[in-house]
């Protein structure tokens, strides 16, 4: 237990250096997004200093810094100055799609990496194994970037996926089944890319973990004692070969949320990631930080639930 | 982005090969294709800049051996624009003037490494006709020559960054293995902190920081600074594990034996056991940054035109017309592939040979 | 306690002699803030002859290791003095302690991790010179490939690396390094355990040439009590971090007072010894 309260102290450390960090970086901009409209002669000075006030853009930064701080802890992110409204709506609904995207393509993933990972170790070295480790490494070359607009490519040339967004029009007027289809139609392309930009590591690392729990004794031991190799593999080895992927899980969350980012902006997905794109070329402060500090939560919050599993399932931790 | 540490052993059809054959080759073919973005001036037939607004989207010019009647020829050629002018497919077959290729051409000045200059370019055709290889984009702008010069932009910041990230990856490596105690500590905490964050994320924060309006160099040199400044986290505890390991090793104890100071002991003993770590590292972080920067500009926050950064020449990609009707344009983009393969494979076989080199 | 082998009307003045030298070590348990002090030695009180040898058998443990680290000045005692020449080395600092470093020199039991696998021999026997700033370039490189010759290693092979060599051959360079700076004595960290038999017998007669030539006194850290009693002139008994005798070989073997010294004694047997049991 102190384990686990030792990973959630530290948790909270990190996230606390990263709102520091994330605010202090902006803050170091000269300029802010009041800057080009002071260039329009028609709008005075006097006036935008007011603006500036108003949005308390002319405080020292530890005062910005700790009203931030202590709005974030009220549920309060800021307003956005682009959008007029504040930033935490906004963010809960691109971070809901976001998550929607990153979480089904992390099951997804998942779900597929394991069967493929204890298939290529079970059947190492022979035709199916080599050719998997062809297409993974050939996957693993292509950048994610040109892999993603490939997809954008082929969407746009057979028409059989729509090119962007999360619904189309008339959404609303479509039965349960209707949008569900609808939204699985859109989530398709997306989610295969990210699938298809995370997988290779995933399986290439079950693989080898896989590799490495199968030439230990106790597995030759349980093959000598006549015991089924299906049962060898799921029942002996796997569990064992758990630990280093679920540390790894940990890590798959943190790659899945930095891609998504990508996957969003290429096929037109309405997550976090182009609503940060266009906050940072607006310079809308709030927006940024608030995005950041999102996916800097979702990731802690990943990595707990990979210490808690690893908790659970690890016999040694619990030791201690 | 691989986020995870690409220690898997790699690609199966190098299984042939022996890893010093694959490093060689991989190395041979990078140096290459330095070379020939190095001097782009020279391969390229046109400048990156260089718009031509009667030929938008024109697709990769024919190079033909035979010409309608039938003949022959050893010179290769091309047939110029139509008198009907321009237009994206079909223009082909424009008029019958055969324009053949030439070799080392005078064209558009350029500068060697930014300082010589010099007109001589590969090879060119003459006026009025083009010789697109990979097409033009919307501005009438041929893509190879775009390509060539983007190399510069893109492996240049790629190679900077990673450079840069290794260097800071020493020096904290190196201070918190060697120190120990609270330093360590400290460093280590610190560089958690950036490992744990999507880095892509962290990117775009940086980079939201910077002020928008501000000469291309000035953003390249910052962009380079930032992808820099983040990436070190990795190397870094990677460097401090072979230190750390390595300043017990008796021969140092040895030295420190004769009398030796701490600077000496780690220039002379210490650190050469980390330039293995440090070669696989660069190796496997300058596709990373290539990437980052093609990611960046392609976003709208990297180097803008009229650079040619690779990013920039993906941007249009982003567009249904571009995409539905303008197949060369993703030439670009799958051209990297080949590059990346070189790159890992490199890398893969640097881990190998180091692994089985005894420290 | 003991005074020593010689302590009857001793006419020797010792090279090398420790008082009362002691070293713990503070370590805290994890996930606790409690400090153990843990000894690895106490209270030892040796002296080292000109040109003799003094053994130092007992139990492995990091005991023996430690004691010559500190005698080699690689580590600092706790307690205790080390005087050599009028001066106590545990004190030094600095200036003086760099200059001191040329009177004793370590030699450790694995030549293979205590050779930088990528310096060429001459660059390895050269190091402390280079170190302690003496001579040119060439003058180094003219003394390193006369060590060579000394240890009965071929100067030609003076660009060779570390693992071209064979164990005994590493050992040799070893040897070749640490007298480079022209030290009085010698600690050798069971220097010997690890070689064969046929390099241990090589090396030792090696060793009580070189003693011969350049008067050297070596401190031996030994668990093999037949090297011992070939090589050394006085042995001292440690256990449980305390010296509990030391006397000369003859009259320890011949006399064992302590109850550890005899068990030592006991179950080192003879190759004879041995076959002469089996076959009864």
């Amino acid at each position: 237990m102190r384990y686990l309260a030792q990973r959630f102290v530290h948790s909270a450390l990190l996230l606390f250096a990263v709102s520091i960090f994330s605010f202090a970086i902006l803050q170091l901009a000269p300029g802010d997004y009041f800057t080009p409209i002071r260039l329009n002669p028609q709008i005075s000075a006097h006036t935008v200093a007011a603006l500036r006030s108003q949005f308390g853009l002319d405080k020292p930064f530890p005062i910005r810094y700790g009203h931030w701080l202590h709005s974030v802890l009220h549920g309060d992110f800021g307003t956005s100055f682009a959008y007029g409204t504040p930033v935490a709506p906004l963010l809960a609904v691109r971070a809901r799609n976001t998550l929607l995207l990153t979480g089904t393509s992390l099951l997804l993933a998942w779900l597929l990496a394991i069967p493929l990972g204890i298939g290529s170790a079970a059947h190492r070295g022979k035709w199916s194994d080599r050719a998997g480790g062809i297409v993974t490494s050939s996957l693993l070359t292509v950048p994610d970037l040109v892999l993603f607009l490939a997809l954008l490519l082929l969407a746009v040339r057979t028409g059989w996926f729509p090119t962007g967004g999360m619904m189309s029009a008339g959404f609303e007027d479509l039965g349960i089944g209707g949008k569900a289809r609808d939204l699985a139609i859109h989530l398709f392309l997306p989610a295969l890319g990210l699938v298809l930009a995370t997988l290779p590591p995933l399986v290439r690392h079950v693989r080898s973990a896989m590799i490495e729990v199968l030439e230990a004794p106790f597995v030759r031991a349980a093959r000598a004692h006549g015991i089924p190799e299906r049962r060898v593999l799921l029942r002996y080895a796997l569990p064992v070969a758990a630990n280093p992927l679920i540390t790894l899980f940990g890590y798959s969350i943190a790659a899945m949320l930095s891609t998504s980012l990508l996957v969003e902006m290429v096929l037109s997905w309405p997550g976090v990631g182009p609503l940060l794109v266009d906050a940072i070329l607006a310079k809308d402060v709030y927006v940024v930080v608030g995005a950041v500090m999102l996916s800097s939560v979702l990731l802690v919050a990943g990595n707990l639930v990979a210490d808690a599993l690893l908790f659970a399932t690890d016999p040694r931790i619990r030791m201690d | 982005m691989h986020y995870f540490s690409r220690q898997i052993r790699g690609f199966g059809w190098t299984d042939v090969l022996t890893q010093r054959q694959k490093l060689a080759w991989a190395v041979v073919a990078l140096a290459a294709f330095s070379g020939v973005v190095l001097f782009a001036g020279f391969f390229a037939p046109y400048d990156f800049a260089t718009q031509d607004r009667d030929t938008p989207f024109a697709p990769p010019t024919a190079i033909h051996f035979v010409d309608a009647g039938g003949t022959f020829h050893i010179r290769p050629f091309v047939y110029g624009p139509g008198d009907s002018g321009q237009s994206a497919e079909g223009s082909a077959q424009g008029s019958d003037q055969r324009y053949p290729l030439r070799w080392f051409v005078r064209g558009a000045a350029y500068k060697i490494a930014g300082l010589a200059t010099s007109r001589v370019h590969l090879f060119g055709v003459e006026r009025p006709a083009r010789i697109f290889l990979m097409g033009s984009d919307g501005y009438g702008r041929d893509q190879l020559s775009r390509f060539l010069y983007g190399g510069q932009i893109s492996l240049l910041a790629g190679l900077i960054a990673a450079i840069l990230s290794v260097s800071i990856g020493i020096l904290v490596g190196g201070i918190a293995g060697y120190y120990g105690g609270w330093i360590d500590e400290l460093l280590m905490r610190g560089g958690e902190l950036f490992l744990a964050l999507p880095w892509l994320y962290l990117l775009f924060a940086v980079r939201a920081a910077l002020p928008l309006h501000i000469s291309q160099w000035q953003v390249f040199l910052l962009l380079i600074s930032v992808m820099g400044l983040i990436g070190w986290a990795r190397p870094a505890r990677l460097i401090r594990g072979v230190v750390l390991s390595a300043k017990e090793r008796n021969f140092v104890l040895a030295a420190r034996g004769f009398g030796a100071s701490d600077a000496y002991l780690l220039r002379r003993h210490v650190l050469p056991q980390t330039y293995a770590v440090l070669l696989t590292q660069v190796t496997l972080l300058v596709p990373q940054y290539v990437l980052a920067e093609v990611t960046l500009t392609f976003l709208g926050l990297g180097v803008g035109e009229p650079m040619p950064s690779w990013g920039a020449l993906l941007t249009s990609l982003q567009q249904y017309s571009v995409l539905s009707s303008y197949w060369w344009m993703f030439l670009p983009a799958l051209l990297l592939i080949p590059l990346f393969v070189v790159f890992y494979s490199a890398a893969d076989a640097l881990q190998e040979l180091h692994k089985s080199v005894p420290l | 306690m003991n005074s020593g082998p010689r302590s009857n009307g001793s006419q020797l003045e010792p090279l090398l002699r420790v008082s009362g030298l002691g070293k713990h070590y503070v370590q805290r348990r994890p996930f606790s803030r409690a400090k153990i002090a843990v000894d690895a030695f106490r209270d030892v009180s040796l002296a080292i002859f000109p040109g003799k040898t003094l053994a130092v058998v007992g139990e492995s443990g990091a005991g023996k290791s430690s004691l010559a680290r500190c005698i080699a000045l690689l580590e600092r005692p706790t307690t205790g003095t080390i005087e050599l020449a009028g001066t106590n080395l545990a004190a030094l600092n600095g200036k003086a302690l760099f200059s001191m470093r040329r009177e004793v020199q370590l030699i450790f039991q694995d030549p293979s991790s205590a050779l930088n696998p990528r310096l060429t021999a001459c660059e390895i026997i050269a190091e402390p010179l280079l170190i302690q700033c003496e001579g040119t370039n060439s003058q180094r490189r003219a003394r390193a490939l006369q060590l060579m010759e000394q240890v009965g290693l071929d100067p030609a092979w003076e660009r060779k690396r570390p693992l071209e060599f064979s164990g005994g051959q590493r050992q040799r360079l070893a040897i070749a390094r640490a007298l480079a700076l022209g030290p009085h004595l010698l600690i050798l960290d069971e220097a010997l355990s690890n070689l064969d038999a046929a390099n241990q017998t090589l090396i030792l007669k090696l060793l009580t040439e070189l003693q011969l030539a350049h008067s050297l006194s070596f401190l031996h850290i030994s668990h093999d009590l037949r090297l011992v009693s070939e090589f050394a002139d006085d042995v001292a008994v440690m256990y449980q971090g305390r010296i509990v005798e030391w006397k000369s070989t003859r009259n320890l073997f011949a006399s064992p007072e302590h109850s550890y010294t005899r068990e030592l004694l006991a179950s080192a047997r003879s190759v004879e010894s041995i076959l002469l049991e089996r076959s009864a």
